[in-house]
């Protein structure tokens, strides 16, 4: 009888011992992965936040402090905003490009049709080379003495034509846009194939039925069902094309001259040949400022967040 | 109101031939519903007609103009889906507004068009409301809205009904029907469901592997089933088929069933086979009564199951080793193990080869 109700007063104790840690415990449970989290996310951030204060350079010792000295030195210049301005003329017209064109294979490749799954596949290596290879390799075939895009053009002309694909201050950026748009069309034709075929084919029949054209068919039925992937797709190729370097840098290297220099490009060249490493994290948190404005921008104004 | 003539509609998808042959009637104002199991064709042959699938051999004519050709758009055919395809960014109004808009109607038209057709199905409360934010019935109504303001020369429905509850289901099969009566359009119903085919239609075009088996007036196919098929897929509870060998009794035949029971059988012209399939609907089933007439046959089974369904009882019983169900007025249930006394009149009853499944006349 006296055993009895001790049992059942052990029981609750026990029942809100471990109920108690509980609450802390799932704190417990994450804390590594969130310090791991931090070390490698955060660290670097606030590491290199520090040193664009400083005035560290590769060549010397002096690690004392400049104060805003680097980022007042940002707005003077005038190579870094060419960058950012060449940076967004390859992004303002490949992005387009790369989507336009990525849509209309997507649509096209929609029907069904003898070998599609053969030709989805080459139709996407392009993406799945490295961009530093793919460069190398557009780099060959622009070649003025050996590649066969000059080849091709002169047997067109009739006669022997000279470009100079990585040199010509006109063909540059024709080629640069070439090999980038050749790359990452695939990306955008994969994306909006798979959205294009999850459109409900009986919204588009009875669209048809309805009267409606090819373009009205579109626009007010296909668009706003494929929108919400498209705008993803576009915001990833968008910041990826801001961040371009690869491609480039095999190509002409930023030349001729700092013609084709973007802004990867040039905080590369400050931070690893001018050894302005204080001044290149000072860049690193312009873009990485800039980059968070336009990226949240987008994100509201395509409505992504909802 | 136009009419519409298919003759000798064949179409394959790959190795599959899913229409075989179609020849058909539809004459204008015409309320026609194809009908059949899945897979039979009904609706590729709807699909077809709406210029969605490609006619490979054969013809097709709306209100005596050869469509074969023509895009979904040129046909002026509105069409009602089964998942009721309403364009999900748009709301009501502009859904419903949607073909006269592409039509390139003036605006003051579309709104009355809209309003008449959205007061005629009882949804004006909803036009500025997204098609997420409706009920199934509702969609369905807007899917129907969205069809009549276009004043097509036909309507098609394909499996309208098969996505709502079943009273809704009895709901809209009725506005349908009202539909047809005030409109007076040409209409194409696809349905696996012989209930709406037989409320529906005026015309009931039964198929099955791509063919037509039967085609005619709901009660005439009811009544005179071409074929056992056509006996077994229109009614519910369907109908009851025994299988028996045909034994002669000095001038007249009779059938001996496998559990020793003889049926007597009517005279024929042609004579019967050596076996016979006898086809009798639950309903023709009937508790036996003291009045008898001279084709009555009566006989004594112990019932199996019994289900009752409120205002009818269905009974399980044993006919010559097949389970028949008779369908008796509810008052009159008994219990399984129990002896019940059935009869039918010869003359309800539908008879069949049992090899090629023909009615024998």
């Amino acid at each position: 009888m006296t055993y009895a109700p001790r049992a059942k007063h052990e029981s609750t104790v026990s029942r809100q011992s471990t109920r108690m840690p509980d609450h802390n415990f799932r704190y417990w449970i994450i804390a590594p992965s969130v310090f791991l989290l931090l070390l490698i996310g955060l660290f670097p951030l606030i590491y290199s936040l520090v040193v664009s204060f400083q005035q560290i350079t590769m060549t010397d010792y002096d690690t004392s402090f400049a104060g805003l000295d680097n980022y007042l030195h940002l707005f003077e210049d005038a190579r870094l905003w060419q960058s950012i301005a060449h940076t967004l003329v390859i992004t303002v017209i490949a992005l387009p490009l790369e989507l336009l064109f990525g849509l209309a294979m997507a649509h096209l490749f929609l029907e069904k049709m003898p070998g599609r799954q053969i030709f989805i596949s080459l139709i996407v290596l392009p993406t799945v080379i490295s961009p530093v290879v793919a460069g190398a390799t557009w780099r060959l075939l622009f070649d003025q003495r050996y590649g066969p895009i000059n080849q091709v053009i002169s047997w067109l002309a009739g006669h022997e034509v000279v470009l100079l694909w990585n040199i010509t201050p006109h063909l540059v950026y024709p080629a640069i846009l070439i090999c980038e748009i050749w790359q990452w069309t695939p990306f955008m034709f994969l994306i909006l194939l798979a959205a294009l075929s999850n459109v409900d084919k009986s919204l588009t029949e009875a669209a048809e039925l309805d009267g409606a054209g090819f373009w009205r068919i579109f626009f007010k039925i296909v668009l706003p069902a494929i929108w919400p992937v498209m705008a993803i797709a576009i915001l990833i190729r968008g910041v990826d094309l801001f961040k371009i370097f690869d491609v480039i840098w095999a190509l002409t290297s930023g030349g001729p001259g700092t013609m084709t220099e973007t802004v990867s490009i040039y905080t590369y060249v400050q931070g690893f040949q001018q050894f302005e490493t204080s001044y290149t994290a000072a860049i690193a948190f312009l873009i990485v400022g800039l980059m968070s404005m336009v990226v949240i921008w987008a994100i509201r104004r395509m409505g992504l967040a909802k | 109101m136009s009419d519409v003539k298919i003759s000798g509609l064949h179409k394959t998808f790959g190795q599959v031939h899913v229409l075989k042959g179609i020849d058909l009637e539809i004459p204008a104002g015409e309320f026609t519903v194809l009908v059949g199991p899945s897979g039979c064709g009904k609706s590729t042959l709807l699909r077809t007609i709406a210029g969605l699938e490609e006619v490979e051999q054969g013809n097709i004519l709306i209100a005596g103009v050869n469509v074969n050709t023509l895009r979904p758009r040129d046909r002026n055919i509105a069409m009602v889906f089964q998942n009721y395809a309403l364009y999900p960014y748009l709301n009501v109004f502009e859904n419903i507004a949607f073909g006269l808009r592409a039509r390139k109607m003036p605006d003051s038209e579309v709104r009355s068009r809209v309003h008449f057709a959205a007061e005629m199905l009882g949804i004006t409360g909803l036009l500025d409301r997204l098609p997420r934010e409706l009920s199934g019935g509702q969609r369905q109504r807007v899917a129907i809205g969205r069809a009549i303001v276009r004043k097509a020369q036909l309507f098609l429905f394909d499996e309208p009904l098969s996505n709502l509850d079943a009273q809704l289901r009895d709901e809209m099969r009725g506005e349908i029907k009202r539909l047809h009566q005030d409109l007076g359009i040409t209409m194409i119903y696809v349905t696996h469901d012989q209930i709406e085919a037989m409320t529906l239609a005026d015309k009931i075009v039964l198929m099955r592997g791509g063919v037509i088996e039967q085609m005619g007036a709901p009660l005439t196919i009811y009544e005179r089933p071409a074929n056992r098929f056509v006996a077994g897929f229109l009614g519910s509870p369907k109908m009851n088929f025994i299988l028996g060998d045909v034994i002669n009794r000095g001038s007249s035949h009779a059938m001996l069933l496998t559990d020793g029971e003889t049926i007597p059988l009517p005279q024929r012209s042609g004579g019967w086979g050596q076996s016979i399939v006898l086809g009798i609907r639950p309903q023709h089933l009937e508790r036996s009564e003291p009045i008898t007439s001279v084709n009555e046959v009566r006989l004594k089974r112990t019932i199996e199951i019994v289900q009752p369904t409120g205002s009818r009882t269905y009974i399980t019983i044993n006919i010559g080793g097949a389970q028949c169900i008779a369908e008796t007025e509810s008052m009159e249930i008994g219990r399984p193990g129990e002896l019940i006394e059935l009869s039918f009149d010869l003359s309800h009853a539908v008879f069949f080869d049992p090899i090629s499944g023909a009615a024998l006349v």
